[in-house]
């Protein structure tokens, strides 16, 4: 899922300087299961901020708001008659979540309360790690479940580079080379000779705003 | 598995999304035929052994429906336990199936709503 971590107090707080009526707008989704922005987390920083301009001596008046998913236009409707009231929104969600918001609520100034950071698996409660970004280049298949776009410094399709030290990095001895790793699994699984088959380079795609419709689907969105 | 921020329940909150929403949750309750059609299409049914508190209709029925009968005066314990059939045995994947055409996930957001509007909701920390 999608891995998020609060924005630093400070910066959020230069954001809503201006504005005196803030919402801030949790979502249901990926952001709740990764603790960085459901309901419990709106309430937090809700009274974090409240705190911080008690502190300062200001007087803003800041509510809280959960919404199911901020990337689904059908759970954003509730949030219409609440948006009329306030002037501006912080939003909780992921990128993709705060730039819907905007789009939908575009005369209103809407900030990020959060950095969506990777698409990651939970160690544990509150620990995360990437595991992927979407390249839209899978090739987790030669490289044996390792993702050399993640994990390699270089993000490297073809690997390794002149730069592995054992099974080292040279960006850091702490840092193990993705590609050492892959070599290993490969050998453990005896097909070693996919790590020899070339991989063109990434059409930067993500370059470009990427549309996905899977298949089965495409006859409602395009014509003939 | 829930949070319990307030001591007891503000039907006001309830009762103003029960009013916004009358018309939807009204023909999704006469609608339902209780054909069981859509607990098919729902994988969480499917993949746990069939209990009926899985079925997409009992869910919307056992919520939305029970807080609209109730003119949302309903205990503490009773929104609790709708709780956990809108966030622990629903995931909102909006693939449930009504011959009928109800939108049942819209239903279950509506449960999910009021619920968050009395501070229950599902910890993930928990």
């Amino acid at each position: 899922m999608i891995k998020a971590k609060l924005k630093p107090l400070d910066e959020i707080l230069g954001y809503i300087e201006p504005y005196e009526k803030i919402l801030i707008l949790g979502c249901g989704g990926c952001v709740s299961v990764c603790l960085a922005g459901g309901q419990k987390e709106v309430r937090l920083l809700q009274s974090e901020l409240a705190s911080k301009l008690d502190q300062k001596k200001e007087v803003k008046q800041i509510s809280g708001y959960t919404v199911e998913r901020q990337c689904n236009q059908q759970y954003m409707k509730e949030l219409d008659e609440i948006a009329q009231n306030v002037d501006c929104m912080l939003s909780m969600a992921c990128g993709a979540g705060i730039q819907l918001l905007a789009e939908r609520h575009h005369k209103h100034p809407v900030f990020p309360a959060v950095n969506t950071v990777a698409i990651g698996v939970d160690l544990d409660v509150g620990i995360y790690e990437e595991r992927c970004r979407a390249c839209g280049e899978c090739v987790l298949a030669y490289t044996a479940g390792i993702c050399p776009v993640t994990r390699c410094a270089k993000g490297l399709f073809n690997g390794p580079c002149g730069g592995t030290s054992g099974d080292r990095c040279e960006v850091s001895p702490d840092v193990m080379c993705a590609w050492h790793e892959i070599y290993v699994r490969l050998k453990a699984q005896n097909r070693l000779e996919d790590i020899l088959k070339f991989q063109p380079p990434m059409e930067w795609k993500n370059q470009v705003k990427r549309t996905i419709v899977q298949a089965g689907y495409a006859h409602r969105y395009f014509k003939k | 598995m829930k949070h319990k921020i307030k001591l007891e329940i503000d039907t006001a909150p309830i009762k103003s999304i029960l009013n916004q929403n009358k018309k939807q949750i009204k023909l999704g309750l006469s609608m339902c035929a209780h054909c069981a059609l859509c607990a098919e299409s729902c994988f969480l049914y499917i993949s746990n052994d069939r209990d009926p508190e899985y079925m997409p209709a009992y869910k919307f029925i056992n919520t939305i429906g029970r807080l609209y009968k109730k003119k949302g005066k309903v205990s503490k314990e009773a929104l609790e336990k709708m709780g956990e059939l809108v966030f622990d045995k629903c995931v909102l994947c909006t693939r449930c199936y009504c011959p009928f055409g109800i939108d049942i996930p819209s239903l279950i957001t509506l449960g999910r709503r009021i619920c968050r509007s009395q501070g229950v909701f599902r910890e993930y920390d928990k």
